[in-house]
């Protein structure tokens, strides 16, 4: 008994030295499982390689400097989908949001066009742009641009009107409302959007690159699948996972967390 | 400093609820010299805060006019500084950047625009809490905070509504001995809503008794000052003045 509350103290106090531990734990009988399963025999290793394949694997790959290349490629055509995503998304949230007219116009339409998933888009991008880099930054621009769009109207329309009127009968031109007052309240609301907004686009690149991919780590799981080399879709599906796990955790939840609960706008 | 005129000023909206047009305000006269200090007191539904909304410009008047030095306001400006019952301040921004922010529209410099900042927080006690964030304040610091920065844009006239609704009661008697000491010291000309008779009278030199959207009287509050809770409550005038607005408010 006291040696269990002596492990929990120290598992307390390194996690507190080191959050990211915490976020490791939980993998490790996830990782057991598995080792076990593949070590039993039960399934033939080609078929269900376990953790030491792929971990080899990932050395191989990184040292032929396969997926370093193609993981470069992929967060490039990311970045670049949100980068446009944002530079449509925040203006057109911002514009809805303020005007009773546009949001008229434009809410209709912005919810039809959603129902139309990405990949719904695809055939008839297929046509228009052919297998190539225009097609996927369409879909992915096309992904993160709803989530953005939707959030910033909410966040525009969730800062409380006295905070306007402050600033106008403080001086302050409608042109400063919206640049000291509208957009700062919104901005917890646009982050929130440009998180989801990533995470939805980095699952449709992913989707993309498969059918129209010549590079990047969707298509280097296809293409495994043809060759038959389940080690390298297990290996991609992992570093899907970890990639989005530290740009959510470590880059996009701080930066939600310090707009959001220093200004008292979110309390969590 | 200027004088305000509400020339036979009135307000009447359609409600798409009720479907019918609903008459907030009928019709309102009322002269405020430079340096007065008035209170507008009146059941709620009198039409109270409409009226400090079209002076402030939030909302457009349907009738009438409304004069600031003979010229008539439309819209929001700077020349009218309201303090709000929600405090309105900017989360995003510190307590000194809030101060700050009326110069800051005017284009005062930014060291300048600090110094008047730290001036007006040293008037009401806040120097200590120039850096922090409106949330880390409580309600009371707040709303110093909102007051001294309509003050600090130096305004004509300053228009409040109902400003200490939403802090406890002994923060509130604190905050209206500060208002009487601040307004003792800079003589702003002052528009006060409130629906709390004892603090209309605290406060004013006048009292504006409201019902139904018209003024039903006007009482002049000539007590001496500077004013304190703990003298005012033994005050026989206080009393009989504060006893004459309550009848009439609750008459109204």
């Amino acid at each position: 008994m006291n040696l269990m509350l002596q492990i929990w103290a120290g598992y307390a106090r390194m996690t507190r030295r080191w959050p990211g531990i915490s976020a490791i734990i939980p993998f490790i009988p996830v990782l057991a499982l598995w080792t076990a399963v593949s070590e039993s025999g039960l399934f033939p290793r080609a078929f269900f390689p376990g953790p030491g394949d792929v971990t080899r694997a990932f050395f191989t790959l990184t040292y032929k400097g396969i997926l370093p290349d193609y993981l470069q490629d992929s967060l490039i055509r990311l970045a670049t989908g949100a980068a446009v995503g944002m530079a449509l998304g925040i203006p057109l949230g911002i514009l809805i949001g303020t005007s009773r007219w546009a949001h008229r116009i434009c809410w209709p339409v912005l919810l039809f066009l959603q129902a139309i998933g990405d990949i719904a888009w695809l055939p008839i991008l297929l046509i228009w742009f052919g297998f190539g880099l225009t097609t996927m930054t369409f879909v992915i621009v096309y992904t993160v641009l709803f989530p953005v769009v939707l959030n910033t109207v909410l966040g525009v329309e969730s800062v409380p009107r006295d905070l306007a009127r402050a600033a106008l009968s403080l001086g302050a031109s409608r042109a400063r409302v919206l640049w000291e007052v509208t957009l700062p309240g919104a901005l917890p609301n646009i982050i929130t959007g440009l998180r989801n907004g990533l995470g939805y686009g980095w699952r449709a690149l992913i989707a993309v690159e498969m059918i129209v991919g010549t590079s990047g780590i969707g298509f280097m799981m296809f293409d495994a699948r043809r060759a038959g080399s389940t080690v390298e879709i297990i290996l991609g599906m992992i570093i899907l996972g970890l990639l989005w796990y530290i740009v959510d955790a470590w880059i996009l939840a701080p930066i939600e967390r310090a707009t959001g609960q220093r200004w008292g706008l979110v309390t969590s | 400093m200027k004088t305000l005129s509400l020339r036979n000023l009135g307000k009447t909206y359609f409600d798409p609820y009720a479907g019918a047009h609903v008459t907030a305000v009928h019709d309102v006269s009322l002269d405020v010299e430079p340096g007065e200090f008035i209170s507008v007191v009146g059941p709620s539904g009198c039409g109270k805060t409409t009226i400090l909304n079209m002076i402030a410009g939030f909302i457009p008047y349907s009738k009438g006019d409304i004069l600031l030095d003979g010229k008539p306001v439309h819209g929001p400006g700077p020349e009218r500084g309201v303090v709000f019952q929600s405090f309105a301040l900017f989360p995003w921004k510190t307590v000194l950047d809030n101060v700050g922010f009326g110069p800051k529209m005017r284009g005062v410099p930014k060291a300048e625009r600090d110094r008047i900042a730290r001036e007006y927080l040293a008037l009401a006690g806040l120097s200590h809490a120039a850096h922090r964030y409106p949330n880390e304040l409580s309600g009371g610091m707040q709303q110093r905070v909102g007051v001294v920065r309509a003050l600090a844009n130096n305004p004509d006239v300053l228009l409040m509504d109902e400003p200490f609704a939403s802090v406890d009661a002994q923060t509130r008697m604190t905050l209206q001995e500060e208002l009487t000491r601040i307004w003792q010291e800079r003589k702003p000309t002052v528009i006060f809503i409130t629906h709390d008779v004892p603090e209309a009278v605290f406060l004013a030199n006048r009292v504006v008794v409201l019902s139904k959207g018209r003024v039903l009287d006007e009482i002049a509050v000539d007590l001496p000052r500077p004013r304190v809770w703990d003298d005012l409550v033994k005050d026989d005038r206080f009393k009989q003045l504060s006893a004459r607005v309550l009848q009439m408010v609750r008459a109204a």
